[in-house]
């Protein structure tokens, strides 16, 4: 190798060395937008799925409903929201570097979110009747079906969406986000919100609209 | 520092407050005046709550810090 070429290769070196964390940062932005975008094309096709369980409510309930008690669909409601309001309180920790409101909003979040599952397993499905009888199953009628299809689909994201806290409550432990970077922490946040989006429609359709059947 | 947390932590606060105050409101007209399309435009205001506040929707669109 020439002394010219071996200056110039020493020269692409150093440019590329002294260029290095510009292009890193910009490749992390330019990921962060893919990521999102990636996971909002998620929940597109997720709300197919919900909104396709919702047309069926409609189409197969029309003005009626089920006899649910309305009093526990606001309590078990009003678990989830508040599950969402800790999780975002979790999610600005994060942001704002205070690891403490971060550990304790993940947590109040999944004990939330399990209070919401039990509720949905004891007092929906009746899984347990010494504590509450149901009257509901999945094969009686066309409401029986409807109330299960749509709770349990509801209920699997809110399993998989504590599983998710979980592990990125593990990892936030570890030290693997920073204030600057923690779109793990964002994800599952918006994952989890998504979620109870799903609720906020459910909600209505399930326990408030039409005339009960007995 | 401690100021923008405080008050993000108040944003958070007040959306959620505002959520269960809609959820009651929707649980009343629910029980006294089932009117599907009332409820359903409450449904429509809490999730816009949920989805600009808690999702941040906007930022999808708008150029910001890492995260």
């Amino acid at each position: 190798m020439s002394a010219a070429t071996a200056h110039a290769v020493a020269a692409a070196h150093a440019g590329h060395h002294g260029d290095h964390h510009a292009p890193a940062v910009d490749n992390y932005k330019e990921q962060l937008r893919n990521n999102r975008l990636g996971l909002w094309l998620f929940f597109i096709s997720e709300t197919f799925l919900f909104g396709g369980l919702l047309a069926v409510r409609f189409f197969l309930w029309g003005d009626h409903r089920p006899e649910l008690d309305q009093f526990i669909g606001l309590l078990v409601t009003s678990v989830l929201l508040l599950s969402s309001f800790t999780m975002n309180l979790a999610e600005k920790g994060m942001e704002h570097g205070d690891m403490k409101t971060f550990s304790r909003g993940l947590l109040a979040t999944a004990v939330l979110g399990t209070i919401f599952l039990l509720g949905v397993l004891v007092f929906e499905w009746g899984l347990f009747p010494a504590i509450y009888q149901g009257h509901l199953t999945p094969w009686d009628n066309v409401y029986g079906a409807v109330v299960f299809a749509m709770t349990g689909m509801h209920a699997l994201h809110v399993l998989s969406g504590i599983v998710f806290i979980f592990i990125v409550w593990r990892l936030g432990r570890q030290g693997h986000y920073t204030p600057q970077r923690h779109w793990g922490v964002e994800a599952c946040a918006i994952y989890w919100h998504f979620v109870d989006l799903v609720w906020i429609f459910f909600y209505p359709a399930l326990y408030l609209i039409g005339t009960p059947v007995h | 520092m401690n100021e923008k947390r405080a008050a993000a932590y108040r944003l958070s606060a007040t959306v959620a407050l505002v959520l269960a105050v809609l959820t009651i409101i929707e649980y009343v007209a629910g029980v006294y005046w089932p009117s599907p399309v009332v409820l359903m435009l409450l449904a429509l205001f809490k999730a816009v709550a949920v989805l600009n506040y808690f999702m941040h929707v906007s930022r999808l669109w708008t150029a910001e810090e890492e995260h």
